[in-house]
Order: structure tokens, then sequence, then C-alpha cells
């Protein structure tokens, strides 16, 4: 009950409801749904999880929900200021080959409207949260593949958003760094950010998240709180994944 | 206007960082140098030789680090999906168009401007005879190359990176032929023909307009009053090619 | 150990063979002298394609001009392709003086000296105000002229030294070439004209030079020179008639 009083208190910052998304591939721009009626709501103050198997459409609603793809029908109602308060790490990231990490974040910052003097204690504020302040002078093409996500963590938090999107946070990420991540997204939901994250570590799911919801072939077939899914797979999110997903 | 300025930058330190494009500088360099071996056989003609030949070079070596360099441009953030991490921050598709066409044009101006200079100096030390024309033809070329980049991005932001680099090179050529569809579309008799020579007319970038080696080698004097008209022309061919490249941009998803 | 041994024998034994084949090419002996008949596009191919790499056309032809008429020059003395070579660079580059300069003389290698009259005339059309075109063109016509008619061809040689001699940085003995070509030509008078202008505005060797010449060209006869001398007057500043008066008549009572 309370638990409901809650729930209902809280702010919805992301609501997609029945969200599809149809593209042309090929030479003969043939049809495919990718998105078959997407639905979830993500909670202020959640750190949310969505998960499901390789090509599931996960990226593709995150993208849809960034404005990188443009939906087919169903809405996308997102309740922050804009992109302004927005932060999103794409799957692999790739940045650019000649700017250094300090340049680079730079960047991203005066996209957000940043001056130049509280920008620069704001990227060395983040260099030094993500472990890179030694190679902020470095060409991010000398940066290993871990070094690479972390400053792409650091550019989805330039801005202090509300939302943050994390598409695969901890791909590429030794032990060490995973730690790091995970304890960047902690600190996050005790900011009161809202994190929205896709991942196929499910440990990391488990550990993290407050709510999370399921996909496959394009829609969800399972969302609420990581509480109810531990309760059902036995204390094993891993058992219950798999009992949803092959259902 | 913050926006495409901070976006201009880094694709300002991105390109003139690039090392191919260093070699690409190098090479021509070397082929202005090399004007001077062409130079010595020429029967006195050193100056003459040094000037036609040096700006042969840069408009070719120009020609190549423009087509190349902006047929990747967009498509290699595409490619990349650096375009993912810009555009979920408030960066319109406009914007990040005229930001990466602005930081191309300034790395050319940079590139241009050096060539220029170097053989500007080099005619006159070793010819002892140095035009300010050749720093107003150098110009010109830099607004030519500028109308074949801005044609390139275009071309890149609908086809792959080399369609776009052979695409930007037969604008080129064709730029200079201008004045032949011109010729065509004054001839022949259907009405539709004409009409449609016209119009390809006016699309080609006219690139031949004003002759300026003449000036260059001292052998006629350009009038002010057509390199202007000529250069304002070349601006608001850019301005125009560069929306629309914006406004195909605004369409794509990725 | 062995291995990098090898590879650093395997490659220096291939710049040693690198440079010895080029070595051993470069003592062959030159090739003959290629065809004359060399192929050279018309210059309208080239006016059609672009205005703005016309100039740089005619000087890659202008280059090869040269080499063309130097290897044929030192072997077989043929240069059947000449002419079209200088069309095409005079045509697309018609302010290059020098190409005019040398074709006239090349071609006179080419027999071909009507074309080096021809084409000088078409630079000094192109280029009015170079003293050079009109003393050339004076000189092939006084050398070259086909005309049997001598004093005929010196009046037309004499025309375009005066021509020259008019026109901006024109050297001083122009003006006394058309004087001496106007007196071969037997127009006598306007030699003695010719001869006391360069005496009012030329040099002290000039003036010399012009007093040797009017004091053959003048009547011997005193008053008769009197006559003639009078009219001049108005060919020369006055500080300079009377210096020219006592020169003329020196040695006259």
């Amino acid at each position: 009950m309370a638990e409901t009083t809650r729930e209902h208190a809280t702010r919805d910052v992301l609501v997609v409801d029945e969200l599809r998304k149809t593209v042309a591939v090929g030479f003969r721009r043939r049809k495919v749904e990718i998105l078959k009626g997407v639905t979830f709501t993500v909670r202020e103050g959640d750190v949310f999880g969505l998960l499901g198997p390789n090509g599931a459409g996960k990226t593709t609603t995150l993208k849809t929900v960034i404005g990188l793809m443009r939906p087919s029908s169903g809405s996308i109602e997102l309740n922050v200021g804009g992109l302004g308060e927005l932060g999103y790490l794409p799957e692999n990231p790739y940045f650019y080959d000649y700017l250094s990490g300090s340049e680079f974040l730079g960047l991203c910052g005066r996209l957000f409207g940043l001056r130049t003097r509280p920008l620069a204690g704001r990227v060395a504020e983040l260099l030094r949260d993500v472990g890179l302040e030694d190679a902020r002078d470095v060409q991010l093409r000398k940066y290993s593949k871990g070094m690479l996500q972390r400053v792409g963590i650091a550019q989805a938090l330039i801005n202090d958003p509300r939302l943050v999107l994390l598409d695969e946070p901890m791909t590429g990420l030794d032990p060490v760094g995973r730690v790091e991540v995970k304890a960047i997204i902690e600190s996050l939901r005790v900011r009161g950010k809202t994190v929205l994250f896709n991942s196929h570590i499910l440990a990391d799911v488990a550990e993290l998240c407050t709510r999370i919801a399921i996909m496959r072939a394009g829609v969800v077939i399972w969302s609420g709180p990581v509480g109810d899914a531990l309760a059902t797979g036995d204390g094993d999110l891993e058992r219950f994944f798999m009992q949803v997903v092959t259902a | 206007m913050r926006r495409i300025y901070a976006i201009a930058v880094n694709t300002f330190r991105e390109t003139i960082r690039d090392r191919v494009l260093g070699v690409i500088v190098l090479f021509a360099l070397g082929m202005i140098i090399a004007s001077l071996w062409l130079a010595s056989i020429s029967l006195n003609q050193q100056a003459r030789m040094m000037k036609d030949f040096g700006l042969v070079a840069v408009t070719f070596f120009g020609l190549v680090v423009a087509v190349f360099v902006a047929a990747s441009l967009v498509h290699k953030e595409v490619e990349k999906r650096t375009v993912f991490v810009l555009f979920s921050k408030p960066v319109g598709r406009t914007e990040f168009i005229w930001g990466k066409f602005l930081g191309l044009a300034a790395t050319m101006l940079v590139v241009l401007a050096g060539m220029g200079l170097f053989l500007f100096l080099l005619t006159l030390v070793v010819a002892k005879q140095a035009s300010g024309w050749l720093l107003v033809a150098t110009a010109l070329i830099y607004l030519q190359l500028l109308v074949v980049m801005a044609v390139t991005v275009f071309f890149s932001t609908v086809s792959s990176a080399i369609l776009a680099s052979v695409l930007g090179i037969s604008v080129f050529v064709a730029g200079q032929l201008s004045h032949n569809v011109l010729s065509l579309s004054r001839l022949g008799n259907g009405v539709v023909l004409k009409a449609a020579s016209w119009i390809v007319y006016v699309l080609i970038p006219n690139l031949s307009a004003v002759d300026i080696k003449p000036t260059v080698v001292g052998e006629a004097s350009a009038s002010w009053a057509s390199i202007a008209a000529w250069g304002g022309y070349l601006v608001a061919y850019i301005v125009v090619v560069v929306l629309a490249a914006s406004w195909v941009f605004r369409r794509k998803e990725f | 150990m062995l291995k990098r041994s090898v590879s650093v024998l395997v490659a220096l034994a291939c710049v040693a063979g690198v440079v010895v084949y080029q070595a051993h090419a470069g003592t062959k002996p030159a090739p003959a002298a290629g065809d004359p008949n060399v192929f050279v596009p018309s210059a309208k191919f080239y006016t059609d394609f672009s205005p703005s790499f016309r100039t740089s056309i005619a000087d890659a032809y202008w280059l090869q001009m040269i080499q063309y008429y130097g290897e044929h020059w030192k072997t077989d003395q043929r240069f059947d392709a000449l002419p079209a070579m200088v069309d095409l660079v005079t045509t697309l580059s018609p302010r290059f003086k020098q190409a005019y300069f040398f074709s006239a003389f090349a071609l006179i290698d080419a027999n071909r000296p009507d074309l080096s009259y021809h084409y000088l005339l078409a630079g000094y059309k192109a280029n009015p105000t170079d003293w050079h075109f009109p003393f050339y063109l004076g000189f092939f016509a006084w050398t070259y002229a086909s005309n049997k008619d001598r004093q005929h061809v010196a009046i037309v040689a004499a025309d375009f030294y005066s021509q020259a001699a008019k026109l901006p940085g024109a050297l001083p003995s122009v003006a006394r070439l058309a004087a001496a070509l106007l007196a071969k030509g037997g127009e006598k008078q306007k030699a003695i004209e010719t001869w006391a202008a360069i005496y009012g505005q030329g040099d002290k060797y000039s003036q010399q030079k012009a007093i040797a010449a009017l004091d053959a060209l003048l009547p011997q006869g005193k008053q008769e020179r009197v006559t003639v001398v009078t009219a001049l007057r108005d060919l020369m500043p006055a500080s300079q008639y009377s210096r020219f008066v006592s020169a003329i008549f020196r040695g006259y009572q």
C-alpha cells in the first residue's frame, strides 16, 4: 500500500506507449517492423533496466526516445526539459580520433551552452570521477576500449542531466572499471537522477536497478519492480529472465 | 551560433590534426618546388612558369584535400556513430551541417593560405618577381574549392564517401566547362532541350567565369568588379548547397 | 639473428641491384630524335575547354615547343610541327610576348620566315605598346623580305622602326635605324627630319650620329643647306637648335 502511494506520488519521467518502428532495409527497401508496440514507464528516481536478447529492439527503443529515429506510431512522453536535461551513452561508443579527452568533453559541454569557466571545472570534475584525469590531454584514438567507455559516461553527464540513458554501459570494462561505473550509477540514483540502461549483465541489473522491463521481438513482455522479478525467480534474476523470454 | 562555432572549432581540430592531410600538403609543396625545374627549362620565363604551374599545383592538391575530407566529413560521423553523441544533445541538424562545413572551410583556409604564401615567397626569392595577384588567385581558388566541398558534403548526405568524392571531382570539371553548357543551351532547335540545358547551366557552378592567371603572369589586368561579382556568386552558391545538404540531412535517421 | 642477417643482406643486394641497373641504363646513348611530325591539337580545342587553364596549357606547350626545337636543331633540323605549336601557344596566350619572339627566330630555321612575320604581326596587334614587336618586324622586313625592290623594303622597315621608336622603353638606336633606312629607301626629306628630331631628343652619341648622317644628306651648298636647316627649327627645342646649327655648319665660312 505504501509502495503504491509512493508510486502514484512519483513523477513519470518517461512514458513510452505502443511504440512502433518500421524500417526499410536492402536494395528493394523491404519493410521490417523492429518495434511492435513497446510500452513501459520510467519514474523519477528509478534506475530502470531494459533487458532482452539480441535483436529485441532495446537500442532502437533508446534511439527513438532520443530522437535519432522517428517512431512510426505510438507516443513517447519525455517529462524533462528537452535534450538539455538528457544524457546519452551509445553502445560501443566511438568518438573523435584527434580530440583529447578534455577537448571532447569541452565540445559536449559547449553544445549544452555551458560557458568556458564553469565548463572547465565541470570537465575536470568529470574526468576525475571516471578516473581519466591523467589522460585528459591524450588523443581519443589512443584510448583503450574501457577508457572510451568511461569518457562516454563522462560526456553523458556533462550537463548534469535529470534522465541518463546508457546503452550497454558496462561493455568493454574490466572488473575494476565495472565497479567504478556501478558506483557512478549508484551515485546518480542517490542524487535523485533517473537512469535507464540496457545491459546483458543480469547480475549488475539485479544489483543496481529498481525497476526493469524485458523485451523480446520488439515488444515488452514484462515490466515491474526488480524485487518482484527476483521473488518470482527465487532470488535469481537470470532464472526469471529465461522463464519470461522462453515462455 | 555558439553550437555551430563549437562544432566548427572541433571539426577544424579533427581535420587539421589528420596526418593524411599533412602528407597531401607536403606533396603539394613538393610539386610547387618541382615547378622550379620546369621553370629552369623555360628560356627565362621562370617567374611565369613558377606562378602558373604553382597555381595549378595549388588547385589540384587543394581539390584532393577538399573532396576527400568533405566526402568523409558527414559519412564518417554516421559510420562511426559519433552522430549519436551529437544529436543526443540539443543540436539541430542544420547547426551540425553548418558547423562541420565551416570547420572544414577553416581547415582549407589554413591549407590554401599556406600553399599560396609558400608559392608567393618562393617566386619572390627564386624568380625575384612576385605579384600580389598570386594571393588574389589563391583566394579565388579557395572559393572555388569551397563550392566543390559544399557539393561534396551534399552528396555525402545521400550516398557513400567514395561516390561523393567522385561526384565532387565531376562537379569541379563540369564547373570548368560551364560555358560549354551555356553554348549548348543556345544551340539546338528544341525548346525543351534549350530549357533543360539552361537549367543544367544554372545548376552547375560556374568555376571559370573569371580567368585571373593572365593577370598573375602579367599579361592582363583583371577587373575588381568582375572578381567581386564572381566571388559573391560563389558565396551565394555555397550557401544554397549547404542549406540543401542540411535539409536532406534533417530527414535522415540513424 | 641469422634470419635478421639474411634479411639485411637481401635488402642490400636489392638496393645494389636497383642502383646498378639505373647506372647502366644511364650510360645508354640518348634515343634518336623523335618524329618531327608531332600531333598538336588545334587551339580551338583548348579555347573551348576552359578559360581558367589556358595560360597553363599554353605554358605546357611552350615548354614542349622549346624542347622540340632544341631536340630537332641538334639532330635532323626538321621542325614540321613547329608552326602548329606556335599557333597553339600564341592563340591560347596572346600576350605571351617571349613566345612570339622565340618563335619568330625559330621559324626562320623551319624555313618559314613568312610565318615569323605573320606571328610577329599578330603579337604586335595583341601587344601594341611593346616596342620590341615593331622593332623585330622592321628587322624581319629588311632581312627576310622576298620583295626584290630593296628601296620599298627599306621604307617598310623604316616605318616599323619609326613606330617602335615612339613606344615607351625603345632604345635610342631604333630611331637611328629608322632614319638610316628612310635614307636608303630614297625618302631623303623624311630621313633629314628624322635625324633632326633625333638630334633634338637624343643623347650625345645620337647627336654625333645625327650630325654625321645629316652632313651627308643635306645639300653641300651653304645657301641651300641654310634653307633646309631653317625648316628644321620646329623639330627640336630652341636651346638645341643653336647648337645644332653650329655643328651642322662647322667648316662653313
